[in-house]
């Protein structure tokens, strides 16, 4: 226990220094314009600032670019409540009570509610963080490779199982994304594997290109598809009165409480993340609830519960790549990526050598939730009116930057050339209904898979049955494979179809 | 994507006896991609002993890969599925055009001009776009990005053509 607050003293220390504090602040408002934005993902976001993060130290780079993923969530709300349109996916459900609430003209306190929920789970997530770290870490380092194989395996599989649409098809995605991780320079003898003779290739495909292609220039190229004037019609009246009633927050606190338990156990879960989250939170919420026909009519729990989930989800998922160094999901995965261009490798030994760098994240995680709701509030009305740029202008510049972006991590114009065709590969993957979320998770763990289940062999003299064997890799494979026939099985799939068909009303 | 919904008549150029044409296709791209890595795999050490050479796992995961392709096909086959929906050119020709445009001018000509072409083109890729708007706000992005870059940033990125500068 004193540890644990040596070590949060110690995070603080790190955040409080007036440029990190400024770099958070920087994060929270580009991450909240991120998500009241339709149109640019948190993804896209966070693959388009790695290279803005270069000239920065570490730890403020880290410090930045997760406070744009937790702000996003935070963005995502505002719009779903005031204008119907969720400007993140983590805010889908949120459009169902929340534009109820704002067309009764009580939208001061959905958007209250929801950021006071966020709050609430932002913080218990940054201690269920602080808490968990460092028995994790210990495990971790008594991980061999066959154990962290196998964990690798698990984590994939449960991304599958919980994310949306055809289990076969995620799987593929995955195995697509292991193989685009083997272009380049192979780890042990150097040979080069896949890169025909390119030189931009012989360092592999790097993932920031790979993910702004996929789900960067892909959006875009299908949100011109639907043609560019969505169609947004704006709740006009002024908002008057944030402050909710006793009675709202007599009603919406339980809910703030089982939507953040929810959010913190599905982010620490891979694949899951904030999505899966804030569906979950809702449709429990409902499911529980005396009358459930009040909800998506403006019942204040349908906007309580699943935004204290995805904000809590969104943090939680740190804990996997901070203790383990496994991102959970992608837009952990592109924090590993940040993290390596910094010389720095995830895993449990970052968590030892500098640990000012977890626990400055930490912290600033805590200040960072506290600016959003300090900025959310007042100036509610300046994002709203950012929603009037219309896309005809948005996209472009977003193509710009995009492009700004990727050449500058290499000064390389290849790497543009290879973002733009897996933009084209993106977009038929969306056309086929293939879900790009899963390749770019493959493709991340790819090399650490890979490396991991050449040691574990190479230990056990070629025995490939020592991932059963060894006790702690056989549960984890048991788990794994016990997940995968649960979500095959057809009376699964039907519950589990059912909790997204609230996205598609 | 089940949420975007087929606009208009779809045409079936698929065969009647395939009933899930989106997976159908969605397969044999995928056994093509696994065929394409084998091959390109295929000149790489194998095993040797116990440990693993450099192409043991790029087969291993196109192996894995071609199977998986192989029954996404089988399953767009044998169950009812969605249709392949209608592609648009405009905005994947355009958007391309402009990211292709940008990674070919911005060695020789410098940030400004490829920013400001690339906005351009971009910008065909809708019907709706109003030009007058469009360059105005395509020269305010393009000094934006000029003074972001290389000057609040510190990247090294040349702003103007290199002609000019020598």
């Amino acid at each position: 226990m004193a540890e644990l607050f040596s070590n949060l003293a110690l995070g603080f220390g790190v955040a409080f220094t007036p440029i990190n504090l400024l770099l958070c602040l920087i994060g929270a408002l580009v991450g909240t314009l991120v998500g009241v934005l339709p149109g640019i993902g948190t993804i896209a976001t966070v693959a388009m600032l790695l290279p803005i993060t270069f000239g920065l130290p570490p730890v403020g780079a880290l410090i930045m670019l997760a406070g744009i993923y937790y702000g996003a969530q935070y963005g995502g709300s505002t719009t779903s409540i005031l204008v119907n349109i969720p400007g993140e996916a983590t805010s889908v459900v949120t459009t169902l009570d929340g534009f109820q609430m704002a067309k009764q003209g009580r939208a001061g306190p959905a958007l209250a509610i929801a950021a006071i929920g966020s709050f609430f789970a932002g913080c218990v997530a940054t201690v269920l963080i602080a808490v968990l770290g460092a028995p994790l870490t210990k495990l971790a380092l008594a991980f061999g490779p066959a154990e962290y194989f196998s964990l690798m395996v698990l984590g994939l599989i449960f991304a599958v199982v919980l994310a949306k649409g055809s289990v076969l098809k995620a799987i593929a995605m995955i195995v697509f994304g292991l193989l685009l991780s083997m272009v380049g320079s192979d780890i042990e003898t150097g040979a080069s594997r896949m890169a025909f003779n390119i030189p931009e290739l012989a360092d592999g495909l790097g993932f920031a290109t790979v993910a702004m292609g996929v789900f960067g220039f892909a959006e875009i190229i299908r949100n011109l598809d639907a043609g560019a004037e969505m169609d947004r019609d704006l709740v006009q009246q002024k908002i008057t009165g944030l402050m909710p009633t006793k009675k709202d927050l007599k009603d919406s606190f339980p809910a703030i409480v089982r939507g953040t338990i929810l959010g913190s156990i599905l982010g620490i879960l891979p694949g899951g993340g904030a999505v899966i989250a804030s569906f979950a939170a809702y449709t429990f919420e409902k499911k529980i609830a005396k009358d459930p026909s009040r909800f998506g009519r403006g019942a204040i729990e349908g906007v309580a519960a699943p935004e204290s989930a995805n904000n809590a989800a969104a943090q939680t998922s740190f804990i996997p790549l901070l203790t383990l160094g496994i991102p959970p999901n992608a837009v952990m995965a592109l924090m590993v990526g940040a993290m390596t261009i910094h010389g720095i490798v995830p895993g449990p030994q970052v968590m030892q050598k500098q640990p000012e760098l977890v626990w400055g994240m930490i912290a600033s995680m805590w200040i960072g939730n506290l600016m959003l709701i300090i900025i959310n509030l007042p100036l509610v009305g300046i994002w709203v009116r950012l929603l009037r740029v219309p896309y005809r202008l948005m996209f472009p510049s977003i193509v710009i930057f995009c492009a700004i972006g990727i050449y500058s991590i290499n000064n390389a114009p290849v790497d543009v050339v290879l973002a733009g065709a897996f933009g084209l590969l993106g977009y038929w993957l969306i056309k086929h209904d293939f879900e790009p979320a899963p390749l770019l998770l493959g493709m991340v763990l790819g090399p650490l898979m890979e490396e991991n289940l050449r040691r574990a062999l190479l230990i056990s003299r070629g025995d490939w049955t020592v991932f059963l064997t060894r006790p702690l890799s056989a549960v984890l494979m048991a788990t794994a494979a016990f997940l995968l026939v649960l979500a095959l099985l057809p009376s699964l799939r039907k519950k589990r179809d059912e909790v997204f068909v609230e996205s598609e009303t | 994507m089940s949420d975007t919904p087929s606009r208009g008549p779809v045409k079936y150029i698929m065969p009647k006896w395939i009933r899930g044409p989106q997976d159908f296709v969605g397969g044999l791209a995928l056994i093509a991609i696994a065929l394409f890595a084998l091959w390109a795999s295929s000149d790489l050490q194998g095993m040797h002993g116990f440990s693993f050479g450099a192409g043991t796992a790029p087969r291993m995961f196109a192996v894995l890969l071609l199977g998986l392709g192989i029954a996404v096909m089988v399953v767009g086959l044998v169950t009812d599925g969605e249709h392949i929906t209608t592609y648009a050119w405009r905005g994947p020709l355009f958007v391309s055009l402009a990211i292709l445009s940008f990674a070919i001018t911005i060695r020789p000509l410098g940030l400004v001009i490829s920013a400001f072409a690339s906005f351009i083109i971009s910008a065909l890729g809708t019907p709706e776009t109003k030009w007058k708007e469009t360059i105005i706000v395509g020269i305010c992005l393009t000094i934006g990005c000029s003074l972001l870059f290389p000057y609040a940033l510190g990247l090294p990125l040349q702003l103007f053509p290199r002609f000019l500068i020598q």
